[in-house]
């Protein structure tokens, strides 16, 4: 049965993991992720959950855990932020080269040094070409939708990729927020048992798994291409039984007031919830802007990004990220795939508060192919 | 405990789960060491490789293992080692957990996962195939690479000692640590045996001479591990809760020089120094007669 609980991102995260019924949790602690892997402790302590927790020696070591225990057939789940993710950068290339399905929610926070426990995507950002899906999460509740639902899209057999989450740091993970939380048979009815048909290490079958190859190797990475093409058609599909079963629609991307638009700006994460109410203010003032965001980054939505976008003069782009001596990457990416250029903000990096207002002076600094820093 | 029971070498099991057709090198004292320890293991063994020279045994689309493997990375067979022990649980699937490693992937980029999962007690065995060096990119120094030998990366032979990693795996309180070599195949089959059969993990740091990084003829893999091991320079002992055992006590201990001479890698020592070498094993042999060859670590 359905319960409605004032929940933090990473409870929700967690209420995903629980509720798709993870079996394996290496898991190693880091701000601001850490209540994620301490509530699945506690419930499986309190035998709510059925999983085994395995406290790890570093990430790098979670994230071959992560993939050990895929390769033998478990559905496993992990948690990390920032310096965690990028001290998994070699394995993320493994975990998806392997075609394992493994679901790890990332808490994102800027990048060392120096430190900041803040967040901005610019972790996330570094694994964008790992063979990962990437979804963002806007509020809670999509956090905990998301989780269950990856598990359901990383799995099919036309995509076998791994799905990283994200959470934007303390805005999501700290913040409570009401979130439906489904009922246990409705999920268990929407996800059924892992059963891999693949990769699997058993005595009864043996078989050598992540072996050395020449020639072929670029066939292994044109596979791992098409499947992320496939993923696109399965988001949608699991997206659609989502909304049949919940009521909560999602998709590649969020479109907000952009029927009738003539300026837009597309930005990622939680800092949507604030563009829209600075899109509602100027809509009030009889503006006609739009907000799209990009639910997921990898497969990246090019042909709903010019669907969505093919009426708009004017588009900016913000960007909570930035890769020195080039711009803002997912400005960049807008870049290439509408063929044409948008004003690139460079905004909130280390958390650095933008707020409404600065959104809406934002809107009237379109129209020009440049890159500028919201301080 | 089951009594190991292999007392000849017709004793050893004739099924092979490493077949032949792989390209490791000729007189690769490594792969024969996986070789025979999957003769004790059997079929139901589960290969967690760490990356180095055995990682070449499966090149697509071909395997000469005949038991499941998986390869990740180089430094991470024991956090594999962990995840596949529960793993292996939940789908109820009854198996030996082999971890396969090089000594580099052991003593140097893989200790830290390896403490995990010792720490941690998981019932695995781990063999780190030992030969003294990173050998797979060209013997380069690794922390388990011995004073004075020449690597490509010492190029006037190493400074430092090698780390003695079977007392750092004791310092964790597993239950069995043991030291072996090929060459001395019963003496290494019956650990395996032992290994596979206490609860909780087992280390073995199996010497494998390497002829292309050591320098010597193919052909002479098996003597020089002899001569390793009858020299006193590599001694064969088990360390069964917290007692060392000396399993093999040479009657007359060979010259030193035996066994350096007949490498390239020590080519370069003088008379001095290999007697400087033959004053250190001696003074390590008086020690342990001393004490008698059966002792409390006491760490």
């Amino acid at each position: 049965m359905n319960t409605r609980r004032m929940i933090t991102g990473n409870g929700a995260a967690a209420w995903g993991a629980r509720l798709a019924r993870a079996e394996i949790i290496p898991n190693f602690p880091i701000t601001p992720q850490t209540a994620i892997i301490e509530e699945i402790a506690s419930w499986i302590a309190s035998r709510e959950m059925d999983a085994d927790f395995l406290p790890m020696e570093s990430e790098h070591s979670v994230q071959s855990a992560l993939a050990a225990a895929s390769s033998a057939g478990t559905r496993v789940f992990s948690a990390t932020s920032s310096q965690g993710l990028m001290l998994m950068t070699e394995m993320m290339f493994v975990t998806s080269g392997l075609r394992l399905p493994v679901i790890l929610v990332n808490v994102s926070r800027g990048l060392s040094a120096p430190i900041t426990l803040w967040s901005d995507h610019n972790d996330v950002l570094v694994q964008r070409d790992s063979g990962w899906l990437q979804i963002f999460c806007s509020n809670n509740q999509e956090v905990l939708d998301s989780v269950v639902m990856g598990y359901k899209i990383a799995e099919n057999s036309d995509v076998l990729l791994p799905m990283m989450i994200n959470l934007d740091g303390f805005t999501l993970s700290a913040t409570r927020e009401p979130v439906e939380i489904p009922g246990q048979d409705e999920i268990d009815d929407f996800l059924p048992a892992y059963n891999p048909k693949h990769t699997i290490l058993d005595p009864k079958e043996p078989m050598s798994v992540g072996g050395v190859v020449f020639d072929e190797y670029m066939y292994f990475r044109s596979q791992q291409r098409m499947a992320m093409q496939n993923s696109k058609g399965v988001i949608t599909d699991v997206c659609a039984e989502w909304e049949k079963m919940t009521g909560r629609k999602y998709g590649l991307v969020e479109s907000y007031c952009l029927d009738d638009a003539e300026r837009a700006l597309l930005i990622c994460g939680s800092e949507s919830a604030i563009l829209k109410y600075a899109v509602d203010k100027l809509r009030a003032d009889g503006e006609k802007v739009g907000m799209l965001r990009l639910r997921t980054m990898r497969p990246f939505p090019c042909e709903e990004t010019l669907n969505a976008l093919s009426d708009v003069e004017e588009i900016g782009v913000i960007d909570q990220d930035i890769s020195p001596g080039s711009g803002g990457i997912i400005a960049t990416e807008v870049k290439a795939c509408l063929g044409r250029g948008v004003t690139s903000f460079i905004a909130g990096l280390g958390g650095r508060r933008i707020g409404a207002e600065k959104y809406e002076k934002i809107f009237g600094r379109l129209g020009r192919d440049v890159e500028e820093w919201i301080f | 405990m089951k009594t190991p029971d292999l007392k000849k070498l017709t004793d050893i099991p004739m099924e092979d789960y490493l077949v032949g057709g792989h390209v490791a090198c000729q007189g690769c004292s490594a792969s024969l060491g996986l070789r025979l320890a999957l003769k004790v293991l059997g079929k139901d063994t589960i290969v967690i490789n760490g990356s180095g020279c055995m990682t070449l045994l499966p090149v697509y689309p071909t395997t000469p293992l005949r038991v499941p493997w998986i390869h990740l990375a180089i430094e991470n067979t024991g956090a594999a080692g962990t995840a596949l022990y529960y793993a292996l649980r939940r789908k109820n699937i009854k198996a030996n957990i082999l971890g396969y490693a090089g000594d580099g992937a052991t003593y140097d980029i893989g200790l830290q996962s390896l403490s995990g999962a010792a720490e941690k007690n998981i019932d695995m065995i781990y063999i780190c195939y030992n030969n003294q060096s990173f050998g797979n990119t060209g013997h380069q120094r690794a922390s388990s690479t011995p004073r004075a030998s020449y690597t490509s990366t010492t190029p006037v032979g190493k400074v430092e000692v090698a780390k003695d990693m079977p007392a750092i795996m004791a310092a964790h309180k597993i239950p069995y640590i043991a030291t072996a070599c090929p060459s001395y195949p019963l003496d290494f089959l019956n650990k395996v045996t032992k290994a596979a059969e206490v609860k909780g993990m087992a280390f073995i740091d199996l010497l494998v001479p390497c002829p292309v990084g050591w320098g010597f003829d193919p052909a002479e893999g098996i003597n020089i591990g002899r001569l390793a091991v009858r020299t006193g320079i590599w001694k064969l002992y088990e360390i069964t809760d917290g007692w060392v055992s000396l399993t093999y006590i040479p009657k007359k201990r060979r010259d030193v020089s035996e066994y350096l001479r007949a490498q390239e890698r020590f080519s370069h020592l003088s008379e001095r120094d290999i007697e400087e070498v033959q004053a250190e094993v001696d003074r390590e042999w008086d020690e342990l007669e001393a004490r008698g060859y059966e002792y409390e670590l006491g760490i």
